[in-house]
């Protein structure tokens, strides 16, 4: 099955605008990828990707670096603000016009400031991938949750997440709520009051029908749920340091703190980790995050040839 | 004291601009806040503002009353103030004749307001975005339409781009 035509051009700003028809499609396209690896191999030849990270990443830069290279895209841009002229004051505005001049087919962009991937999006004539935009959201991030949560279940629908950590902070928490909300799934946000979710995606959320519970401490929920999503503490996006210090080290997830949970239990986790997530749970069987990761190159490959109408 | 002869003790009638009325009782600094009369000061136009305030009125008790003399009030703006006062009234007088604007909440508001949010890109120094807020109006809350913040009706005022 080809690509349908309502992803072709399409930008990836938000996680809310695709529904559950689409999520679908995305997920089935990545899981036949992964049965035939060579699938989109230069399926987008001639295109040109441009991949202006604002903010310094290593595996999302890395992906989707890898997923164009594969897809036999030319890549340029920035993995972080040294070394490119953003050091020197340049905008996102004029960044993206520049590129654009260069002939870019598409714009990967990483941004500290919330709300840089829709703004880029209205400058730009081609479509817009967000990376990730200050504490906003992650979409792809999203997509690759929901298909590393699929690929352990089998399915979404009936599933009982906890997402846990610095929900208020961190944009790929938000994302996923709002993939995870054209779903049949029960969400537990857990985190402490500091750190609960952004009011305006449990707005969202309520909007939807979906009514998150919430709880202050993983204790209270271990035992009841099939999916655990981990999130670091956003060091960096948190204004007043002063309150980090008093959320650092609020908590940590190791084997006594699953003495409680299921067998079938999935810890997920967007890496990097620092303390919130203990090593002890590497060689379980809960530790869904390396494939989690593995999962990022299929996806972002799909996803580019989704938007840029590639192989049919 | 009536309210009438209250009024006409202050201010005589304006043959241009416009009158706000129904403002609640000593309110009127928000509504100034949100006309941002400020800036008539620099237009150095022949303009006068006079401001009422704790005035008797048949409906509210007490209400506040702001004339500007020879200056319209933009048709944007008023709608603003509705989000924050519901029962506002606008009058525009040209040549002394009075017609009645009635204010509606807007479906979305464009370049008028700051996002409540420092870190959304449309605060950020240099780069050329024009703010822009959806109004849920179910919720008498803005949406930010690019960071996502919300923004009570309430709490318009204290987010007016100067």
């Amino acid at each position: 099955m080809g690509p349908s035509a309502d992803f072709l051009g399409r930008d990836v700003v938000s996680a809310r605008d695709f529904k559950r028809d689409q999520y679908d499609e995305i997920l089935r396209a990545v899981e036949d990828l992964e049965k035939n690896e060579e699938s989109l191999d230069g399926a987008l030849k001639g295109k040109l990707a441009a991949l202006l990270f604002f903010e310094p990443s290593t595996r999302t830069y890395s992906s989707f670096q890898i997923a164009a290279d594969k897809l036999g895209m030319t890549v340029s841009g920035f993995a972080g603000p040294t070394g490119s002229s953003i050091t020197k004051g340049e905008t996102l505005h004029d960044t993206v016009r520049m590129f654009e001049g260069y002939g870019a087919d598409v714009f990967v962009i990483r941004h500290s400031k919330m709300g840089a991937a829709r703004f880029a999006a209205e400058i730009s004539d081609v479509p817009v991938v967000s990376a990730g935009d200050g504490s906003r959201e992650h979409p792809t991030q999203a997509m690759v949750d929901l298909y590393a949560i699929k690929k352990a279940f089998g399915r979404i629908d009936g599933l009982k997440v906890g997402m846990l950590g610095d929900l208020r902070y961190g944009r790929t928490s938000s994302s996923l709520a709002y993939a995870l909300s054209n779903f049949d799934v029960e969400i537990t946000f857990i985190a402490p009051e500091a750190l609960q979710m952004r009011p305006e995606v449990s707005h969202f959320l309520r909007q939807r029908g979906v009514a998150p519970r919430t709880a202050a401490a993983l204790k209270d929920v271990a035992g009841s749920l099939d999916v655990l999503y981990v999130t670091r503490i956003q060091k960096e996006r948190i204004p007043d340091p002063t309150e980090y210090e008093k959320v650092k080290g609020l908590y940590e997830v190791n084997l006594e703190a699953l003495r409680d949970a299921k067998p079938s239990l999935k810890v997920l986790h967007p890496l990097p980790r620092v303390d919130e997530l203990s090593t002890d749970i590497d060689e379980t069987n809960y530790a869904q995050y390396f494939v989690q990761a593995a999962g990022g190159l299929p996806l972002r490959m799909v996803l580019l040839n989704l938007i840029l109408g590639g192989v049919r | 004291m009536a309210k009438a002869d209250g009024e006409r003790m202050l201010v005589s009638r304006i043959e241009e601009g416009t009158v706000i009325d129904h403002i609640p009782d000593w309110r009127a600094d928000t509504v100034s806040r949100v006309l941002r009369l400020d800036k008539l000061a620099r237009m150095q136009a022949d303009i006068s503002v006079v401001i009422l305030q704790n005035v008797s009125s048949k409906g509210l008790g007490r209400k506040d009353i702001i004339k500007i003399d020879r200056w319209h009030v933009d048709e944007r703006d008023a709608d603003i103030l509705c989000l924050v006062f519901p029962g506002i009234t606008v009058n525009f007088i040209d040549e002394g004749k009075v017609s009645k604007y009635t204010p509606r909440v807007p479906d979305t508001i464009e370049g008028r307001l700051r996002c409540p949010e420092l870190n959304c890109i449309s605060n950020a120094e240099r780069e050329p975005v024009t703010t822009r807020f959806a109004t849920l109006k179910k919720e008498s809350t803005l949406q930010c339409q690019y960071c996502d913040a919300l923004l009570d009706f309430g709490k318009v005022p204290d987010h007016v781009r100067t």
